[in-house]
């Protein structure tokens, strides 16, 4: 534990916490997690009575030696992506808190639960305008993207 | 402030118990948690709105995002001279290497309590110094005359040397002083 740096400290943490009071829903894979701090899979479970009620989605998260002064980089994974007008079809979500509005005071709890509140609010499931163009060009690491936050209503 | 204020009641309500254990303690351990590491926090510094942070999270913090600096916590905006050191009562001194490459945190503002005993104005008796004068050279006679309770140091004492050139000297410039005003009148 003392050779920890400062990141795997608080990210050691934040897995302890997370497996032991997880958020309604979401559930950490926390042997691979303790394998490999900076790469982390999350479980999630679409909200009963919202579009995405009896779905499962998968969300990756990567973390630098930077963090937490710098955000998680993190997509949905796996075969089920959400259809949502803020996420693309390869993974990648488009939500401030990723980028510019990242704090060091968010974790990856907050994190889950900003996602689960974005598809819960979900009126219509559909793909963002411009999802073709989006995955054929973009850089895999969605954090290079430069994101338009435009719609703070879902 | 309410975070501040209810950390430190409970830091100072659980100091005494000493390792008692129990949920209460975690909780209260948790009230003194850098909203950054997660630790407890060192070398402590609350922000204006009240979260508490090691300073050298802050500062690394502050340094990431030099052109936009809010808390991590609720956005208010923040910076090295709005946070307040907190010290406690234990060793200040704890080793944290980050330290090092950190500026030391600000160091706490301290305001003298106001004296509110009557006019604070005019004691002449605590060195109270007053001097009129207009700037031109006749007119500072007047004002080398109306010094009060100036703290000059005193005449040399009588019969030594020092003593007949002060007053030889003073002669001289009594004379001058009287025909320079001579002068102006008969001019």
């Amino acid at each position: 534990m003392a050779s920890m740096s400062p990141s795997e400290r608080r990210l050691q943490k934040e897995l302890m916490s997370l497996m032991k009071e997880p958020p309604p829903g979401v559930t950490v894979d926390g042997d691979q997690a303790s394998q490999n701090l900076t790469l982390w899979t999350v479980h999630m479970e679409g909200v009963p009575g919202t579009l995405y009620e009896g779905e499962k989605f998968v969300l990756q998260f990567k973390f630098t030696n930077k963090y937490p002064f710098d955000s998680p980089e993190v997509t949905f994974v796996g075969n089920n992506i959400p259809v949502h007008p803020h996420v693309y079809s390869n993974g990648h979500i488009c939500l401030s808190i990723l980028t510019d509005d990242w704090s060091p005071a968010l974790s990856v709890q907050s994190v889950c639960l900003s996602i689960v509140s974005m598809l819960s609010s979900c009126k219509e499931k559909k793909r963002p305008s411009d999802n073709s163009f989006y995955v054929k060009t973009c850089n895999k690491n969605p954090k290079k993207t430069k994101w338009w936050y435009h719609d703070d209503s879902v | 402030m309410a975070e501040t204020s209810e950390a430190q009641a409970s830091a100072s309500a659980s100091a005494p118990g000493g390792d008692a254990g129990g949920e209460d303690d975690k909780r209260d351990e948790r009230m003194l948690e850098c909203n950054i590491c997660l630790d407890t926090a060192r070398d402590a510094v609350v922000s204006m709105c009240g979260h508490l942070f090691c300073w050298p999270c802050l500062h690394q913090w502050l340094e990431t995002r030099p052109s936009r600096k809010v808390c991590p916590v609720c956005k208010a905006a923040i910076s090295r001279d709005k946070v307040i050191p907190l010290y406690g009562r234990g060793n200040t001194k704890q080793e944290d290497p980050r330290n090092k490459q950190v500026p030391p945190r600000p160091a706490g503002q301290r305001t003298e309590p106001e004296n509110n005993s009557g006019f604070p104005g005019f004691g002449f008796g605590e060195g109270f110094h007053m001097s009129f004068g207009i700037g031109a050279f006749p007119f500072g006679v007047f004002t080398s005359t109306f010094n009060f309770g100036d703290s000059r140091p005193s005449a040399a004492p009588h019969g030594t040397a020092q003593y007949e050139e002060e007053q030889f000297l003073s002669k001289i410039f009594l004379w001058v002083a009287i025909l320079f005003v001579l002068w102006l009148i008969f001019a």
